[in-house]
């Protein structure tokens, strides 16, 4: 059986070596499982806290959460000064992060940034809550990254630019702790992306086809 | 003009933009997170990205600038055009940023100078590319035609 909801860290790799690092806070309360058809009915949103300095790396992930319906609530800032103080950890707590009654279930940070990097964000957050959370497992892209990240209980790794399958890990950290091999009913879904909806009048009939750019390759 | 001709004029020049290595396939997931809840999700991103690096370049310029260069602060800003326009789908500029990264490391100020001259370049030609694909969608879609659906 795999260990309740921990507070792990997963680090976002930036392709040139920087990275972001995630960290599931909260226990969540007990979620109802999902249909099999893939419906959310009775699962609370997983909440989410992005902490990037680049507007469009920030635009980008709040897009993709947001994209997968009902499973994510974004909130975004640009530093992790901004950050300590939406946790409410901009003065000396000990207690559990929560804004108001709003607590965070995962942040998901960039590491180089100005200041303070999400390197020392997430040591700040976790020797605050030193005395709460189990220890998580680590799983590394990059060795040099892998010791940094070791120390401060890492979890897992993404590179970016963050794609919707690291989204669907996200949602699964918050759950049920780090993915397992067999997971529960409902717990895992195929997310389907859908095409850009055809935009425009087009007062054609229904026989007139659009053109399709075809032999994109993949990056 | 005939919209189904305009149509297919938007599609042959995103084709060669893509072929040419200007936009690549996260471009394509850009268009993916565009839906009736967000439908003006790519032109925001692209100007996010178009003004961001515009500030970055700048930036980086007035670092070079500086008899004594900092190539920590150099590298950051790097860092983050390296980023964005990986975010962006902008291959061709993130791989000159990948250049400019190990120019940094060599700890060359010439390299670096050239690096982001050439950074600038292909800024310049993306820039121009991003432009004339949403002034064709513009075109298309006040003709009453219908854009195209972009497939991986």
């Amino acid at each position: 059986a795999s260990p309740p909801a921990s507070s792990g860290l997963l680090p976002l790799l930036s392709p040139s070596c920087g990275f972001r690092c995630v960290e599931p806070m909260e226990e969540v309360e007990k979620i109802e499982e999902g249909n099999n058809d893939g419906t959310l009915e009775g699962v609370a949103a997983v909440r989410v806290l992005v902490v990037d300095d680049s507007p469009v790396d920030r635009r980008m992930v709040e897009g993709l959460l947001k994209k997968s319906g009902a499973m994510f609530q974004v909130t975004s800032v640009d530093s992790g000064k901004k950050a300590m103080e939406v946790l409410g950890l901009s003065e000396d707590k000990t207690k559990s992060p929560v804004v108001g009654d709003q607590k965070v279930d995962i942040i998901l940070t960039d590491y180089c940034m100005p200041e303070m990097t999400g390197y020392d964000l997430l040591k700040a957050v976790k020797i605050i809550r030193l005395f709460s959370k189990t220890k998580s497992s680590c799983v590394c892209a990059c060795v040099c990254v892998q010791i940094r990240c070791r120390a401060i209980g890492a979890e897992d790794f993404i590179i970016k630019p963050l794609q919707t399958n690291d989204v669907l890990r996200l949602r699964s950290y918050a759950r049920t702790g780090p993915p397992s091999s067999s997971p529960k009913a409902g717990t895992k879904r195929k997310m389907t992306i859908e095409l850009m909806a055809e935009s425009g009048g087009g007062g054609g009939g229904s026989e007139r086809r659009r053109p399709r750019l075809t032999g994109l390759a993949m990056a | 003009m005939d919209p189904d001709k305009l149509t297919k004029v938007y599609a042959e020049f995103a084709l060669d933009v893509f072929r040419q290595g200007f936009l690549d396939n996260q471009y394509v997931q850009l268009q993916q997170l565009q839906d009736e809840s967000e439908p003006q999700f790519v032109l925001q991103t692209a100007t996010l990205f178009l003004e961001d690096s515009e500030k970055l370049l700048n930036e980086l310029c007035g670092i070079l600038d500086d008899k004594e260069v900092d190539f920590e602060k150099l590298v950051a800003r790097v860092r983050k055009l390296t980023d964005s326009s990986a975010s962006i789908g902008a291959r061709r500029v993130k791989n000159v940023c990948m250049d400019f990264l190990n120019c940094c490391e060599k700890v060359s100020k010439e390299g670096c100078v050239d690096c982001l001259k050439q950074v600038r370049e292909e800024y310049l030609l993306v820039k121009r590319k991003l432009e004339s694909l949403f002034k064709l969608e513009k075109q298309i879609l006040a003709v009453g035609g219908s854009l195209p659906a972009w497939l991986q």
